[in-house]
């Protein structure tokens, strides 16, 4: 409607932007990254089951956070990149490489875009590995890293859990538990959990529904519903 | 005047002067809207009202908002009514080029992935919301395009000022692997629900349903506001009830004459 | 103060059985001020084709004299009369060209096509169409206008009776319009003739 006339709705006018909770962390042998699944325009939840890491190639993936349209744009062109790359290179794309595209376009182009990325994967000279790229474009190598307004309640739970040296299920369960303590404490987070392994052996995805997200202090547990959902 | 297309910017700079010294730019057109799409067991089927509002005007009381993308694609918009016009028509030739070139039937996810990238370049100031929906050989598809260029793919979506009325009615009546009459079904009640509770949304329930066999494109599916007065005994005007002043007439009928003309004579 | 105010202007047309009529208002001005009383609004394309520009007038008259000039390269191209829906359509993307810095103009047209059918349409100032099959209007007594026109219009109105309807509309609908009035002009299209006639308003 025009302004001025009825009421006007904030959510249609205001950018799609992921208030998000997105991790990653790197295992023995591989990554492990994760995310929550939602989606709001203002105070409207757009989408309630979003995924948020995006493949960049078969073997390395991507985090979003911040607008929707800034990251699933920055990464369709990261994606263009390292298509052409790869066939250069005849061999698949380096994790580092990635990175530092993801990183050229958001440096870049800063004034411009909100975007908060995380790129992580396997390849054979590194094995997996993770890297954070926040908001200004910085390019930082690190063990582990959790992005997007969900990951300010959970630095101390992440600093305290993480270890080296985890298995993959190790791993998983950790990503997994960060995450839903951040959709717990923050109203811009929630919904469903995914996660994306990533390993020599190949890429696995979970899925864990909203109603079997482990319940956090003070929480009610989910109501019973009448046909499960599908994991 | 002859230009390569795109936008003409020049007018721009005299506009903002205008504006500067207290004069309001013009209101467009807009389409204050209820749609909507769900994927069924065998296609897609796309929703929308048929109003259109300048202000609080009814500018129009039944405009498709249904619009064409390829035979197998169609996409419904929400948002200013020259700017989903336009984009959709704009993705829906870039398509038929395509086509020509390639000869293959078009994908879905290749006029979602054109729209947006229009849409991202113009950072929302082509203000299309859109819902769009198809099927190819990959099966049926369903995405909401935003203004500023991002996309969401859903079994369910909803776009415009009646997306929350709509949306209440999927999240209480979707199911997977929906039957054709029930997808319809279900669609025709969230619109309905946009008709009724949203101020923007109005008259009656458009419907196209895309599936493999083809499209059903049903204009006016539900025709819920018929006007509901009609004068019992309509104002008819006797000729010369208006003052003419003066009165000028034109006969504009073409005259054609026909000439026979004789055989040349050709020399060999 | 809306820029669509600042001259003032009041446009109808109706369509009839194998019929259509455009009207506009004849008063010119700036602001609250009348500078002239014999200003029309609409414009000849063709015989056929009739358009109605309200909004600024700076920018009617530059737009009429750019149709006219289209207009003018197609039928050297084709050698015929352009067609009222791809007229139409044309107006519509001269129009959308413009839709960061529009002219700040509504558009109404009315003519007949090649098979004797009425074509009516609307447009916004950036080029959203809206093809109506009884009445369309435009100006600043749009909200009088509109009444009036849904409470007269009746479906198969014959040439005399259809000028007669959009006559009384007009003149009513401005009436109710400061910025608009001060007589009117009303354009019957038929199959074989143009009537125009200028009619007599208050002239307050």
């Amino acid at each position: 409607m025009e302004p001025g006339g009825m009421a006007q709705h904030d959510f249609l006018s205001q950018p799609v932007s992921m208030g998000t909770t997105i991790m990653a962390a790197s295992y023995d042998g591989g990554v492990v990254m994760g995310a929550d699944s939602r989606t709001s325009t203002g105070t409207y939840i757009a989408n309630r089951a979003t995924d948020k890491i995006t493949p960049l190639t078969d073997s390395i993936y991507i985090c979003r956070s911040g607008s929707a349209a800034d990251t699933q744009n920055l990464s369709r062109y990261v994606q263009w990149f390292l298509e052409q790359h790869g066939m250069e290179l005849g061999d698949e794309p380096e994790v580092k490489t990635a990175a530092k595209l993801a990183q050229m376009m958001a440096y870049q182009n800063k004034n411009f875009l909100q975007a908060g990325l995380i790129v992580a994967g396997w390849d054979k000279h590194e094995g997996g590995s993770v890297y954070a790229i926040p908001l200004g474009g910085t390019l930082v190598k690190t063990p582990f890293t959790i992005g997007g307004s969900g990951s300010a309640y959970i630095y101390g739970l992440c600093d305290k859990l993480w270890r080296p040296n985890m298995t993959e299920e190790e791993c998983r369960a950790f990503v997994v538990k960060a995450v839903s303590h951040a959709m717990a404490r923050d109203g811009s987070s929630g919904g469903c959990i995914r996660t994306v392994t990533i390993s020599k052996d190949g890429v696995k995805r979970t899925f864990t529904p909203g109603d079997q997200v482990p319940v956090a202090a003070g929480e009610l547990p989910p109501p019973q519903r009448a046909v499960p959902a599908q994991v | 005047m002859a230009q390569a297309g795109g936008f003409s910017f020049d007018l721009c700079k005299r506009n903002e002067f205008l504006e500067a010294r207290g004069m309001k730019g013009p209101g467009f057109t807009k389409t204050g809207t209820t749609i909507a799409g769900v994927i069924f067991k065998d296609g897609v089927v796309l929703g929308a009202d048929t109003r259109s509002t300048a202000g609080t005007t009814v500018a129009d009381k039944n405009c498709e908002k249904i619009h064409y993308i390829a035979p197998n694609i169609y996409c419904c918009g929400a948002g200013t009514a020259a700017d989903t016009e336009n984009v959709t028509g704009m993705v829906a030739s870039q398509l038929e080029l395509h086509r020509y070139a390639t000869g293959t039937q078009s994908r879905v996810i290749t006029a979602m992935t054109l729209l947006k990238s229009h849409l991202f370049r113009y950072q929302g100031h082509v203000s299309a919301a859109l819902v769009l929906g198809g099927v190819d050989f990959r099966g049926p598809h369903l995405f909401t395009v935003y203004p500023h260029g991002s996309t969401d793919s859903l079994p369910f979506c909803t776009m415009g000022s009646g997306s929350l009325n709509a949306m209440a009615v999927f999240e209480a009546g979707y199911k997977d692997d929906m039957s054709k009459e029930e997808a319809m079904e279900l669609v025709a009640r969230a619109i309905r629900s946009g008709v009724m509770n949203d101020l923007g949304s109005g008259s009656n329930v458009d419907l196209c349903i895309i599936s493999k066999e083809g499209v059903e494109y049903k204009r006016n599916h539900e025709y819920l506001q018929g006007k509901t007065y009609e004068r019992q005994f309509p104002q008819r005007f006797a000729a010369g009830s208006v003052p003419v002043v003066r009165e000028r007439v034109y006969d504009i009928r073409k005259a054609v004459t026909v000439v026979e003309g004789e055989p040349m004579e050709m020399e060999s | 103060m809306s820029i669509f105010e600042y001259n003032g202007s009041a446009i109808v047309a109706m369509a009839g059985k194998e019929c259509v009529a455009i009207g506009s208002d004849l008063r010119f001005g700036v602001q609250l001020q009348t500078l002239a009383t014999d200003y029309k609004k609409i414009y000849k394309i063709h015989d056929q084709l009739f358009l109605g520009l309200a909004g600024l007038g700076t920018d009617a008259e530059t737009l009429s004299q750019r149709f006219a000039f289209k207009h003018n390269l197609y039928r050297l191209r084709e050698e015929r009369d352009i067609k009222p829906s791809a007229f139409g359509q044309m107006v519509s993307a001269t129009l959308y060209e413009r839709r960061f810095g529009p002219y700040f103009c509504q558009p109404v047209i009315a003519g007949l096509e090649p098979d004797g059918t009425p074509y009516l349409c609307g447009m916004d100032s950036i080029g959203a169409q809206e093809t109506a099959k009884d009445f369309m209007v435009a100006g600043t007594a749009t909200d009088s206008l509109l009444g009036i026109c849904e409470s007269l219009w009746r479906p198969d109105l014959g040439p005399e009776e259809l000028f007669e309807t959009v006559s009384q509309a007009l003149l009513s609908g401005q009436d109710r319009d400061c910025l608009a009035g001060w007589g009117a002009v009303v354009y019957v299209i038929t199959k074989d003739k143009v009537i125009a006639r200028t009619l007599k308003g208050r002239m307050d």
